[in-house]
C-alpha cells in the first residue's frame, strides 16, 4: 500500500471517529434518551461482530455461541458491581477474565481438529450457559434476572448519562478497533491469510495454526465479554432470554454480511442491521405500523441475508467495495 | 427405586431416544453425503409436526393422511431447501454451507411462525385409549407407535442402503466421492436425495412426537441439538451408530432425572455432547484412525 494511500486511509478514519464522537451533541429533544440508547446498543453490538469479524473472516471459523460470552460478561460485571459492590473496572477485569478462560477452554480442545467442531461446541456452550443463567439464581437472579446495576465510573468520573454512556461504548469500540487492527496489519494477520493460501503451506513455514486461531476465538470471546459488562452497565438489567441462539445467530449474520478479511465491512454490517429494529430512532418520520412490520419479518430478513450473501455475494459487504474501489478485480 | 420405577424411567428414556435417533440418522445422512453439519436438521422435526396439525385441523384430514402429508411434505421442504440454498454454492465449502445452514434455520421457523402461527399445536394420538400395563410401570399408546415407527425406519434406510442401487451409490459417494463419479454415479442428485430422507426422518419424528409434547414453531433447535449429540455420540457417518446415540442419550437424559434432578435433564445431552466432541470426537463406535492432510 502506498504511503498516499495510507494518509487518505487515516485522514478518512480520523473524520468518522470525530463524526461519531459529536453525535451526542447534535441528538437533543425529547427522543435524546432513547436515540442515544440505540446508538449505544449499536457500539456494542459492533463490539461482539468485530470479534466474530476476526473469527470467521480471518480465521475461517464460525462462533454458535457468542452470545453466551456476551452474557458472561454481563453477568460477571453486575455481579461484580452490584451485588459485591466493588468499582467498575473490577467488574470489567472479572467479565474480561471469565471469558477468556471459557474462551480458551473451548478452544483449545474443538480446534485442534480439523473441520469445523468449534461451531458445535459453541453452539453446545451457548446452550449450557442459557441454562447456567436461569438455574444459577444465587449469582445470576434466575429467569427474573438482575436489576438496578450501578452505572459505569472509572475513580471520579461516572457514566449517568446517555451521552456519557454513548462515549463510553464507542470509545471501547474504537479501542477494539486499534487493537484488532493491529492484529490484522500485523504478524497475526498476516498468518491468517496465508491460511485462507494453504493451510498446509502456513504450517509448513513453522506457523502454529491451533495457536493463532485459538488466540483468535479467545480474543472474540472477551471482545463479547466486554461488550456485555457495557451492556449491563449502559441497560441497568440483564435477563437471561436476553442471551439466546438467536442472538448468536443474528451476530453470525452480521459478521457474514460484513465480508471477510475486512473489519470495516463487518463494523457497517452491525451498524445497519442493528439500526433495522430500532428504525425509528434514526428516521423519526416512521409510523408505529411500518415497525411492527419491520420487527414482525426482522428474523424472517436475516436468515435470508446469510443465505443470500453466502450464495451471491461471498465476499459481503467488503468485497462488494473493493470491487467498487479497486478497479480490475479484487484487491489482496 | 424400585425395579417398576426404574423400568418407567427406561421406557420414557427409550421412547425420547427413539426421536433423537431419527433426528440424529437425519444429521448422518446429510453429513456423509456433504461433510456438513445440517444445522436447519431440527426445523424439519418442527415442519413435520406444525404440517400434519395443519393438515389434521385446519384441512380436516383424517390423522393417517395428515401424517402422511407432514412426512412427505417436510421432504419435499428439504428438497427446495437442498435446490435453492444449497446446490448454487459449488465449491461445497463446508464453512460457507454450515453458515447456509444455520441462515435456513433462522428462517424456516420464521416462515413458519408466519404461516402457522405462534402458538403451541397439538395432535391426537394415533391410537385412543388408556395407557398400558407393562411389570408395573405405564406405557402411553403413542410411544408403541414412536417405538414402531423408528424401528421400521430403521430396516427401511438399511434395506435401502444395502440392497437398492441409489442406497448403494450413497455409501459409494460417502466412501469415496470422486471414485463413485468415475463408475457413474452424480454425487449432486444424491446430494438432494440425502436431504430429502434426512427431512423425512426429520418429519417423521415431529409427526409421531406431537401428539405427546405439543409443537411450535421455535421446538426445531432444540431438538436439532439432542439430534446432533446423539449422532456425535455414536459416531458422525454411521447410521447404525446414530440409532445407538439416540438410545443412550434418551436413557442418560432419564437416568439423570432418575438419580439426579430434572433441572439438569437439557443440560446432559449438551455436556455428553462436548465431552465427546473433546474426548472423542469419532464417537464411541467410530473408528480411531487420525484425519490424514
Amino acid at each position: 500500500m502506498s504511503l498516499l494511500r495510507e494518509h487518505w486511509r487515516k485522514l478518512a478514519l480520523l473524520i468518522v471517529g470525530a463524526g461519531v464522537a459529536v453525535v451526542p451533541l447534535f441528538v437533543t429533544g425529547t427522543d435524546a434518551r432513547y436515540v442515544l440508547k440505540v446508538l449505544s446498543f449499536v457500539g456494542i453490538n459492533a463490539l461482539i461482530v468485530l470479534g466474530l469479524a476476526l473469527l470467521f473472516g480471518y480465521a475461517g471459523q464460525v462462533s454458535m455461541g457468542h452470545a453466551a460470552f456476551f452474557g458472561l460478561g454481563a453477568y460477571a460485571s453486575a455481579w461484580v458491581t452490584k451485588s459485591l459492590g466493588l468499582p467498575w473496572l473490577v467488574g470489567l477485569a472479572a467479565a474480561v477474565l471469565l471469558t477468556a478462560a471459557a474462551g480458551i477452554l473451548l478452544a483449545l480442545p474443538s480446534l485442534r481438529l480439523k473441520g469445523h467442531y468449534l461451531a458445535m461446541a459453541t453452539l453446545a456452550f451457548g446452550e449450557i450457559m442459557r441454562i447456567a443463567f436461569v438455574e444459577a439464581k444465587g449469582v445470576t437472579g434466575g429467569p427474573d434476572g438482575l436489576s438496578g446495576i450501578p452505572y459505569a465510573s472509572i475513580g471520579p468520573l461516572s457514566f449517568d448519562t446517555p451521552q456519557m454512556n454513548y462515549w463510553l461504548v464507542w470509545g471501547v469500540l474504537v479501542l477494539a478497533i486499534w487493537l484488532a487492527a493491529n492484529i490484522v496489519n500485523g504478524r497475526p494477520g498476516r498468518s491468517m491469510r496465508a491460511l485462507h493460501g494453504s493451510e498446509l503451506g502456513t504450517m509448513a513455514s513453522g506457523i502454529n495454526i491451533t495457536g493463532i486461531k485459538v488466540r483468535v476465538f479467545t480474543l472474540s470471546a472477551v471482545f463479547a465479554g466486554v461488550a456485555g459488562a457495557l451492556y449491563a452497565s449502559v441497560v441497568g438489567f440483564v435477563s437471561p432470554s436476553t442471551f439466546s441462539l438467536h442472538l448468536s445467530v443474528i451476530l453470525v449474520a452480521m459478521a457474514v454480511l460484513g465480508g471477510t478479511r475486512s473489519l470495516a465491512g463487518p463494523l457497517l454490517a452491525a451498524v445497519v442491521l442493528t439500526l433495522i429494529p430500532y428504525a425509528d430512532a434514526i428516521l423519526p418520520g416512521l409510523s408505529r405500523e411500518v415497525m411492527t412490520v419491520i420487527q414482525e419479518w426482522e428474523a424472517d430478513v436475516y436468515g435470508l441475508v446469510i443465505i443470500i450473501v453466502i450464495l451471491f455475494m461471498p465476499g459481503g459487504i467488503a468485497g462488494a467495495l473493493r470491487g467498487v474501489f479497486v478497479r480490475g478485480g479484487e484487491a489482496k | 427405586m424400585g425395579a417398576p420405577e426404574l423400568l418407567q424411567f427406561a421406557l420414557a428414556g427409550l421412547k425420547n431416544g427413539s426421536i433423537y435417533a431419527l433426528v440424529a440418522l437425519g444429521f448422518t445422512i446429510v453429513y456423509a453425503s456433504t461433510g456438513v453439519i445440517n444445522f436447519a436438521q431440527g426445523e424439519f422435526v418442527m415442519l413435520g409436526g406444525m404440517l400434519s396439525v395443519w393438515a389434521h385441523s385446519t384441512l380436516g384430514l383424517p390423522l393417517p393422511l395428515a401424517a402422511l402429508i407432514g412426512i412427505l411434505g417436510t421432504a419435499v421442504i428439504g428438497v427446495v431447501f437442498e435446490l435453492l440454498a444449497i446446490r448454487p454454492r459449488k465449491d461445497g465449502d463446508p464453512l460457507a454451507l454450515i453458515i447456509i445452514t444455520v441462515g435456513g434455520s433462522l428462517l424456516l421457523s420464521n416462515l413458519a411462525r408466519h404461516v402457522f402461527g405462534p402458538s403451541e399445536r397439538s395432535l391426537p394420538a394415533f391410537t385412543a385409549g388408556p395407557s398400558l400395563r407393562f411389570l408395573g410401570a405405564t406405557l402411553e399408546r403413542q410411544s408403541l407407535w414412536i417405538f414402531g415407527l423408528t424401528a421400521l425406519a430403521v430396516v427401511v434406510l438399511t434395506v435401502f442402503y444395502s440392497r437398492t442401487r441409489l442406497g448403494r451409490a450413497m455409501r459409494a459417494c460417502s466412501i469415496n466421492r470422486t471414485a463413485a463419479r468415475l463408475v457413474g454415479v452424480d454425487p449432486k442428485r444424491l446430494v438432494t436425495i440425502s436431504f430429502a430422507l434426512a427431512a423425512a426422518l426429520g418429519g417423521l419424528a415431529g409427526v409421531v412426537t406431537t401428539p405427546l409434547t405439543q409443537t411450535a414453531f421455535n421446538v426445531g433447535s432444540s431438538f436439532g441439538i439432542k439430534g446432533f449429540a446423539a449422532a456425535i455420540l455414536g459416531g458422525l457417518g454411521n447410521p447404525i451408530a446414530a440409532v445407538i446415540g439416540g438410545l443412550v442419550l434418551g436413557l442418560l437424559e432419564s437416568m439423570s432425572i432418575a438419580f439426579l434432578s430434572s433441572t439438569y435433564k437439557d443440560a446432559i445431552s449438551l455436556v455428553v455432547l462436548l465431552l465427546v466432541l473433546f474426548i472423542r470426537p469419532q464417537g464411541l463406535l467410530g473408528r480411531g484412525g487420525r484425519e490424514k492432510v
